[in-house]
C-alpha cells in the first residue's frame, strides 16, 4: 500500500482542496471565538454592531470548556460537511477525470489504492481537527478566556478529536457514493440527504440510534440536558465507518468497471 | 497534410514488413491471449457473443468494429474491469476470469479516453505510474522516447489532445510491457499525431517483438499496423484473417472505359471474358485471367478496334471488405481513417 499511500498524497498536495478544508476549519474556529467574545459581554458587542438587538444568547458560556465545547460541536457538524467533501473527493476524481481506468489493472492491487485513499482521508480528517484545536487554544488565550484547568481543557480537546473521529467514520460510505455514481455529483447529493435526514431525526430524538446524528450527540449539540450516545451509539458510527469501507473495496474489486 | 515523421530505429509501418519483424518473445510458447466463448450481457444486450479467439506471442491483432460492436467491452474483459457472464480469459498465461492479478506487471493499456491527473505535471503524472507498478529508476528515460520532453514539467490540464494521448501511451509503456492492449490509440489525433503513434508502436514492436492487441474503427490504421484483424459485429467475432493472406479476401476488378461500350462488350465476349455493365458507364471485369493479365485485355481491345481510353485494377480495401462483411446497412455509422478514400460500393464487383 506504500506506493499507492505515496500517489495520493502527491494528488492531495497538487490539490487546493487542503487549503480550502484548512480556510473552513480556521473560519469556524474564527467564528466560534467571536461568538465567545460576544458572550463574555453581550453589551460591548452590541456597541460594536456584533449583535442585534433581539439576540437571545443561551446555551454556552464564554470560558475554556464552553469555547472547546463548542468547536467540539462545530467540528461534529461541519466535520460531515467537510470530510464528507474529502472522501468524495479522494474517490470521485478518479471517474471525473477518467483516471479509474488507469488504476484497476496494476501489480497495486485495488484494495491497496481504496485502503490509501482512506487512509489519507483518516490523515486528513486529524490534521483539520489539530487545526482546529490549535487555532482554538490560540484564539482562546487571544481572548484571554476564564476557567483554565489543564483538566478541563484536555478533556476539551480530547471531545473535539473524538467528534473529529466519529464524523470522519460517518463518511466512509460517501466514497462508495462518489465511486458508483462514478463521480462527485451523486455522492454530494447523498451527502446533502445525510445532513438533511440527521437533522430531522435528531430532532425527532432518534438521533442516538442515526450514525449521522451521533456525532453533533456526542458534542453536545443538544444541550446540557441530553444524554451523550451510549456504546451503542458509538458502536453504530463504528459499524457504518467499516461498512462504507469495507463495501468501497469491494465495489472496486467486484464491479463492472464500464467507464 | 503533415509529412510523416522518420521511424524509430529503422522500423517500418509497412504491414508486410511488420509480419517480418513481429516475433515471439524467447521461451514464450502459450498465447498471450486465450478468450474462449467469452460472453458478457448487461440485462437483455448481449455485448459481447461467444467469441474466441487466440493471439500469439508478438503478433499485432487489431479488432475491428464498429462504434457499439464489443471492442471496449472484450478489452475490459481482458483487463480484469468487467466480469464475464461466460467463457474464460487468459492473459500472458493468468487466469483472468479466476480472479489472477499476476499478468498486470507484465501488460500496458489504453482504455478509451487518454486521461491524467489534471493538476499533476506530465513528470508526476508517470512517476504515479512508475510507484504503483513498483518500477526501479526514474522516467526520465520514457520521457525522452515519448518526446515529452519539452512538457515534462507542465501540468497535464494544459496538454494538446495529442500530448495527452502520448502521455497515456507513456504511461502503458513505461514498464516495456510484454503485452500491449490499446482501445482506439488514435482516437482524436490528427493525421501528424496518428503517423507519430504508429510509428513509435512500429518501433516498440521492432525492438521488443511485443505483443499488440488494439482496436480501432479507423480502418486506415487497422490495414497499416495489424498482422492479423478479427472483426467484432453485434459482439460477435464475425471474422478473422490474416493481414499477409488478406488480399486472397480482397474483391478485384478490372475497370474499363472505352469510347463504345457495346462494341467492346461484344469484343471481350468474343475472347471468352464475361464482362460487365458498370455504374455510370464502362466495363467491369472479374475473371480471374483479365485480373491477372489486364495487358492482354487492353491487346485484345486494340485488335477489336475500340481502344481503351481507361483501364485500371481495382482492389477492395480494408473499409469495402469490412463493410461487405458486416452488411452494407452498417455503412452510415463506419468512420474512415484520417487520410482515407470512401470506400466504393460493394456490389461492383
Amino acid at each position: 500500500m506504500r506506493e499507492a499511500l505515496w500517489a495520493e498524497l502527491l494528488k492531495v498536495r497538487r490539490s487546493r482542496l487542503p487549503w480550502i478544508t484548512a480556510l473552513a476549519f480556521t473560519v469556524a474556529a474564527l467564528v466560534c471565538g467571536m461568538f465567545m467574545f460576544i458572550l463574555a459581554d453581550p453589551a460591548r458587542a452590541r456597541a460594536l454592531g456584533l449583535l442585534g438587538g433581539k439576540a437571545q444568547l443561551s446555551g454556552a458560556s464564554a470560558d475554556w470548556p464552553g469555547y472547546l465545547a463548542l468547536l467540539a460541536q462545530a467540528v461534529a457538524v461541519g466535520g460531515l460537511g467537510v470530510y464528507g467533501l474529502i472522501a468524495i473527493w479522494l474517490f470521485g476524481r478518479e471517474f471525473s477525470d477518467h483516471t479509474a481506468t488507469d488504476l484497476l489493472a496494476l501489480p497495486t492491487s485495488r484494495t491497496a489504492v481504496v485502503a490509501a485513499k482512506f487512509t489519507v482521508a483518516a490523515l486528513w480528517a486529524l490534521a483539520l481537527a489539530v487545526l482546529l484545536a490549535g487555532l482554538g487554544l490560540l484564539i482562546g488565550a487571544l481572548l484571554g478566556l476564564p476557567a483554565w484547568s489543564t483538566p478541563a481543557v484536555l478533556n476539551g480537546l480530547a471531545r473535539i478529536l473524538g467528534a473529529a473521529a466519529l464524523a470522519a467514520l460517518t463518511t466512509t460510505p460517501l466514497a462508495l457514493a462518489a465511486s458508483a455514481g462514478r463521480g462527485y455529483l451523486a455522492a454530494v447529493g447523498v451527502l446533502f440527504g445525510v445532513i438533511f435526514v440527521s437533522q430531522i431525526i435528531a430532532a425527532l430524538g432518534y438521533g442516538s440510534v442515526f450514525p449521522w446524528s451521533i456525532p453533533g450527540l456526542y458534542a453536545g449539540i443538544a444541550g446540557a440536558g441530553q444524554d451523550p450516545p451510549g456504546p451503542l451509539g458509538l458502536l453504530l458510527v463504528v459499524i457504518t465507518g467499516a461498512a462504507g469501507a469495507v463495501s468501497t473495496a469491494v465495489w472496486w474489486n467486484r464491479a463492472d468497471h464500464t467507464r | 497534410m503533415h509529412p510523416e515523421p522518420p521511424l524509430p530505429d529503422g522500423a517500418s509501418a509497412d504491414p508486410a514488413a511488420m509480419a517480418v519483424i513481429a516475433h515471439p518473445r524467447r521461451g514464450e510458447t502459450s498465447p498471450a491471449i486465450e478468450i474462449t466463448r467469452l460472453s458478457k450481457r448487461f440485462g437483455d444486450v448481449r455485448a459481447v457473443d461467444d467469441v474466441t479467439l487466440r493471439v500469439p506471442a508478438g503478433q499485432i491483432y487489431a479488432l475491428l468494429g464498429l462504434n457499439g460492436a464489443g471492442k471496449t467491452t472484450l478489452i475490459r474483459m481482458l483487463l480484469g474491469m468487467i466480469t464475464s457472464t461466460a467463457g474464460t480469459v487468459r492473459v500472458l498465461g493468468a487466469d483472468v476470469t479466476g480472479g489472477d492479478r499476476s499478468a498486470w506487471a507484465r501488460v500496458g493499456y489504453l482504455v478509451e479516453t487518454a486521461a491524467a491527473y489534471p493538476e499533476l505535471t506530465v513528470r508526476e503524472n508517470l512517476e504515479v505510474v512508475r510507484r504503483l507498478r513498483r518500477l526501479p529508476g526514474d522516467v526520465g528515460d520514457i520521457i525522452d522516447r515519448l518526446a515529452l520532453a519539452p512538457y515534462a514539467e507542465r501540468r497535464a490540464r494544459t496538454l494538446s489532445l495529442g500530448n495527452l494521448q502520448r502521455l497515456a501511451l507513456a504511461r502503458a509503456l513505461l514498464h516495456a510491457p510484454d503485452l500491449l492492449i490499446l482501445d482506439e490509440p488514435v482516437n482524436g489525433l490528427d493525421p501528424a499525431g496518428v503517423a507519430e503513434i504508429r510509428a513509435l508502436l512500429a518501433g516498440l514492436i521492432h525492438r521488443h517483438g511485443t505483443t499488440v492487441l488494439l482496436s480501432s474503427h479507423l480502418l486506415a490504421e487497422v490495414d497499416r499496423l495489424a498482422t492479423r484483424i478479427g472483426i467484432l459485429h453485434h459482439g460477435r467475432l464475425v471474422g478473422e484473417h490474416d493481414a499477409d493472406q488478406f488480399d486472397r479476401h480482397r474483391r478485384r476488378h478490372l475497370r474499363l472505359a472505352t469510347r463504345d461500350d457495346h462494341a467492346a462488350r461484344t469484343v471481350l465476349i468474343a475472347h471468352g471474358y464475361h464482362p460487365q455493365s458498370a455504374t455510370p458507364a464502362g466495363l467491369l471485369l472479374t475473371d480471374p485471367r483479365a485480373l491477372a493479365a489486364p495487358e492482354q485485355v487492353a491487346t485484345v481491345l486494340v485488335h477489336g478496334g475500340v481502344p481503351p481510353t481507361d483501364l485500371h485494377l481495382h482492389e477492395e480495401d480494408l473499409e469495402a471488405f469490412f463493410l461487405r462483411t458486416v452488411g452494407p446497412s452498417e455503412q452510415v455509422t463506419l468512420t474512415a481513417g484520417p487520410g482515407t478514400q470512401p470506400a466504393e460500393g460493394t456490389g461492383d464487383a
